[in-house]
């Protein structure tokens, strides 16, 4: 399928747990590399050498250049993992309005499924719990990569909005032509 | 019901249930109904009318005959029995308008 | 939302890539013209061609100027004054949409200054403005409250010292489809630029002058455009609104599906807003390649015929001759039991919006059955190369490309009604490009002024022999075009019409790289994808192979009838409305409509678009393509695809572009398709005609339109204007 995401690899960045937990030390660590003299931090040199390396390694980022799928173990139920199809677009401008500051990101969402009524009072009711799902990324790939940690099939809705750019000027307002002049300007 | 049991006939509704009460029993067990033929095994408590119910659980002590300030109207409907699970089921219907109007095919002569 | 505003203040300006693609492009053309000028916005160099204005150079870098009055579609007027910036030492802040940049210049869009400018324009227009925002039908997606928001001020200066009241304006009736309160007007214009430069209708302009200006038709009078619901969405305020969605929702509560529309060839992009289940309305998408940014009328307001004469039960002609409601067990096996007995005597016809899944598994099924008898409603001849070679029935220059043609030639069509877009195109092309324009066919108003060279067939061999004096202009055209209504080639001459159009094409000798000339103009959604799939085009076949059993998929124009076909023929018809496909059936499956599926259709450039499910199927209706595989699979011929992806993986066995969305797919060998229909039958004298002539004829045309309420009231309204002495 062409349009099927066939796996790309992505990138799984995982948060160090000791920035998570103790974010002070990762900061002097950067305040100290900038001071001439080599300090050594006080928390640092009560520790065994392996446990100073070991400190070291879970500093920073570890990246995983394989692909990722934690379906397993979001508790995701099966059928909203292996029957869901992704739409990732960008989202275009509401025709009705010209602003354009909330466009430019892409976005994911979900195919509709069946909707019914409440018989009594004519209420709208779905059993799909993702319906109300968006989420925004600040790239394709970001969406791709999301998509496929998740375990979805997704596909990409590309859309055309290069326009290519022709100077406007007042001044043709009032030029003499006899195709563009017209009575109720 | 489904047990032997003497009582005095307290009374017969227009269905043919007959309504039975002796307070040697205790109280709880002393009133008590027996279907009517007619129903066979097919039994069941939304067959008791509503002015028996009222005797039968207790909320009065005049059965209906004996009772003068029960009211009487033309206009009250007979009573019905629960008829959930079978032909004659009540079933809601949508008080919606419908969003989707559907098609109806042409009388062909 | 807030954290990508977020994200995109803390990044500095995050541009969107559309904004980034043509900065890239401008600082490429650097080297080739040296002449570019650089200037400053907000202290970020860009350069930009010499002309532009500052406000689409501050685009460029991704700031935008606040607006009323300015569009990039439309032509500038600066009245709204909303776009006042600082430039660096001029004394008095200047209009951005109208003032060409000069060499140097240092534009401030944040500056004190520039703000204070704003905030006394909106001060000024909010006098006259009412606050009905909570009852007005723009509330939630309209530009004045934004920027009211951002700019207005928390208290009112604007004392009422005559008790005069604030500015009132009595409302105009500008017919079914348009709603208006004029109180609410700022007099941006945009509706009248719009009316006189795209839609070519000269209707709307202003009367009065200061505070006693007003927008209208001058006479009460029907605002007649195919395109008219255009100006619901230029309009920056409530003033002008859609009457069919009056009062219906907020743009909050609504869920937005992107989806094709299917009224037309023309593929437009639209959203399709939903709420409960229930399509509320049909905006246009941004595809600059299709539709721009505007929609045809049918397209955004047939929707409500969506809701009406719907199929919502499978049905069956009982023994008194009645179709009567069953369920989908009895009317499978019914119709199972028809095609079993009637074996390869099947005949499928396929009407103008079936979807590319649904032709290619009823092609299949009927293959199976050992048919080959799968035609389309629409006829298009089938002599030489008939279509086996693509180039021959595909608008092949593109939609967008008409834009920069110089000389048009449109033989047996009517854009105008018939792909309202593409006309919008050609009298772009008509403005801005001094293209001249010629028609062959029945003289009709195209919005533009063309040469018109006859009525008759002939007039092509005129036009190709030299003694027409178009003739000439299409010769030394560098970008000549030639485009024919399919309708034309219904005739039966029409392969000889294609044949003398196509050797038309080929004198067109001094035409850059790549440029097609010729060009067809389908009416209806389905068929390029149909022929696409191998469908016969006409039914003339069917109407020879006496077939036992007909199965129409949502062919409703009357192409063939009960008397044409043996009389203990079964007919099934699959479809979504209640029309004059189902009137002659014998068994009804309900299918879905084109907001109902996610479906394939090829426009009439040859570019395959999908459209997305955006509600469900009414009552008891299925997805089309299922239906045909529970046919298939009840006579024991089981299609070999069970979801989605797997018909598409079959339509990409059929033809692969038919899955590769929203990319154009285009043809060629032109020179062959003319030689193999060198087979010389002339051309015959008898006039040309378009079957849709005038606006009144446009609005109901195929089921779904037919069906809508709307669309009923538009004639009418149409009708009664022509009565009227305006």
């Amino acid at each position: 399928m062409a349009f099927l995401g066939q796996g790309s690899n992505s990138l799984l960045r995982i948060t160090p747990i000791l920035k998570r937990v103790a974010p002070g030390i990762a900061s002097t660590c950067v305040k100290n590399a900038s001071k001439d003299a080599n300090q050594i931090r006080t928390d640092l040199a009560l520790l065994m050498p392996e446990e100073v390396e070991q400190r070291k390694k879970l500093e920073g980022y570890i990246t995983v250049d394989d692909k990722t799928d934690i379906s397993p173990v979001t508790g995701v139920p099966e059928e909203h993992v292996k029957e869901r199809l992704v739409r990732i677009y960008m989202p275009p401008k509401n025709a009705m309005q010209s602003g354009t500051n909330n466009l430019g990101h892409w976005e994911i969402d979900f195919e509709t499924r069946q909707r019914w009524e409440n018989p009594l009072m004519g209420w709208c009711s779905t059993g799909d719990p993702l319906s109300n799902m968006k989420v925004q990324f600040q790239s394709k790939n970001d969406a791709i990569s999301f998509c496929e940690k998740n375990g979805w099939q997704w596909f990409i809705q590309e859309s055309k909005l290069e326009k290519s750019v022709k100077p406007k000027s007042y001044g043709i307002n009032f030029s003499w032509n006899k195709r563009t002049r017209t009575s109720t300007k | 019901m489904d047990e032997l049991k003497i009582g005095t006939l307290k009374g017969i509704d227009k269905y043919g249930n007959k309504y039975y009460e002796n307070n040697r029993f205790f109280y709880g067990r002393n009133r008590w109904i027996e279907y009517a033929p007619k129903y066979g095994t097919d039994y069941d408590a939304s067959q008791v009318p509503a002015e028996w119910y009222g005797w039968l659980h207790y909320k009065t002590d005049l059965t209906p005959d004996k009772d003068p300030a029960r009211p009487k109207y033309k206009w009250m409907v007979d009573h019905t029995e629960n008829l959930s699970g079978f032909s004659g089921a009540y079933i809601p219907y949508s008080t919606t308008r419908p969003k989707i109007e559907a098609w109806v095919p042409p009388k062909s002569s | 939302m807030l954290r990508s505003t977020l994200s995109k203040v803390l990044n500095g300006s995050k541009l969107s890539p559309n904004l980034v693609c043509v900065t890239f492009r401008a600082s490429s053309d650097v080297a080739k013209k040296p002449e570019k000028i650089e200037v400053f916005i907000d202290d970020q160099p860009v350069l930009v061609d010499p002309g532009t204005t500052v406000l689409q150079a501050a685009a460029q870098v991704g700031v935008e100027i606040p607006r009323f009055c300015y569009h990039e579609r439309l032509a500038v007027a600066g009245n709204c004054r909303m776009c006042l910036v600082e430039v660096e030492k001029s004394p008095k802040p200047v209009a951005a949409c109208a003032m060409p940049v000069m060499k140097g210049w240092r534009i401030k869009t944040n500056s004190d200054m520039t703000k204070k400018a704003r905030e006394g324009v909106m001060e000024f227009l909010l006098v006259n403005h009412p606050l009905d925002c909570p009852i007005c039908d723009q509330g939630g997606e309209c530009d004045l409250q934004d920027q009211s928001m951002a700019f207005g001020s928390d208290r009112s200066r604007f004392t009422d010292i005559q008790f005069s009241g604030k500015r009132a304006v009595e409302d105009k009736d500008l017919g079914p489809l348009i709603k208006t309160v004029m109180t609410r007007c700022i007099h941006c214009t945009r509706c009248i630029r719009f009316a006189s430069e795209v839609a070519g209708i000269d209707d709307l302009g202003t009367t009065g002058r200061g505070s006693d200006m007003q927008i209208g038709t001058y006479v009460e009078k029907f605002f007649m455009s195919e395109l008219s619901g255009n100006v619901i969405d230029l309009c920056p305020v409530g003033a002008l609104t859609s009457k069919p969605y009056s009062f219906t929702a907020r743009p909050w509560e609504i869920r937005k599906i992107d989806s094709i529309d299917v009224f037309d060839a023309v593929g437009s992009n639209i959203v399709v807003s939903t709420r409960t289940n229930e399509v509320l309305r049909i905006l246009p998408r941004t595809n600059e390649e299709i539709n721009e940014e505007w929609l045809a009328d049918k397209s955004r307001f047939a929707y409500d015929g969506l809701k009406r004469q719907r199929l919502i039960t499978p049905m069956l002609r009982d023994n008194k001759n009645q179709l009567t409601p069953v369920d989908w067990e009895a009317a499978l096996l019914t119709v199972g039991k028809v095609l079993q007995q009637a074996g390869p005597n099947v005949a499928a016809i396929a009407g103008g919006m079936a979807d590319a899944e649904t032709l290619v598994a009823v092609k299949d099924l009927l293959n199976r059955l050992g048919s080959e008898l799968t035609c389309t409603e629409h006829v298009f001849p089938m002599d030489g190369s008939g279509t086996d070679l693509r180039s021959s029935y595909l608008l092949n220059n593109k939609i967008s490309g008409v834009e920069e043609a110089d000389a048009v030639l449109l033989i047996g069509t009517n854009p105008r009604f018939e792909a309202p877009l593409l006309n919008s195109r050609l009298r772009k092309t008509y403005l801005h490009n001094e293209a001249e324009i010629a028609v062959i066919g029945p003289k009709v108003d195209l919005t533009y002024d063309y040469h018109h060279l006859g009525t008759s067939a002939k007039a092509i061999n005129d036009v190709a022999n030299g003694s027409s004096p178009f003739s000439k202009v299409l010769k030394n055209a560098k970008k000549p075009l030639v485009i024919i209504g399919a309708d034309l080639l219904k005739r039966s001459d029409g392969a000889a019409i294609l044949s003398a159009a196509q050797s038309l094409a080929a004198q067109a000798t001094n035409k850059p790289e790549g440029w097609k000339v010729l060009n067809v103009l389908h009416k209806v959604a389905s068929q390029v994808a149909a022929l696409d799939i191998g469908y016969t085009p006409g039914v003339d076949k069917i109407r020879e192979a006496k077939p036992k059993v007909l199965f129409l998929i949502g062919a409703d124009e009357g192409a063939i009838n009960k008397e044409d076909l043996p009389s203990d023929c079964f007919i099934i018809y699959q479809g979504h409305h209640g029309d004059q496909g189902a009137c002659i059936a014998d068994a009804i499956l309900p299918g879905a409509a084109y907001t109902e599926k996610q479906a394939t259709y090829v426009n009439t450039e040859g570019r395959a678009q999908q459209t997305l499910v955006a509600v469900s199927p009414p009552g008891q209706a299925k997805e089309d393509w299922k239906i045909v595989r529970a046919v298939s699979e009840i006579i024991g011929m089981k299609l070999p695809y069970d979801d989605i992806n797997e018909i598409r993986s079959r339509l990409n066995e059929v033809a692969p572009h038919l899955i590769r969305y929203g990319d154009v797919e285009g043809a060629n060998y032109f020179k062959q398709a003319s030689q193999l229909l060198q087979e010389k039958k002339s051309v015959d004298d008898s006039p040309i005609d378009v079957k849709i002539k005038d606006l009144q004829d446009y609005f109901m045309t195929d089921a779904i339109s037919r069906a809508s309420p709307t669309m009923a009231k538009c004639v009418q309204a149409v009708l009664k204007q022509k009565e009227s002495k305006y």
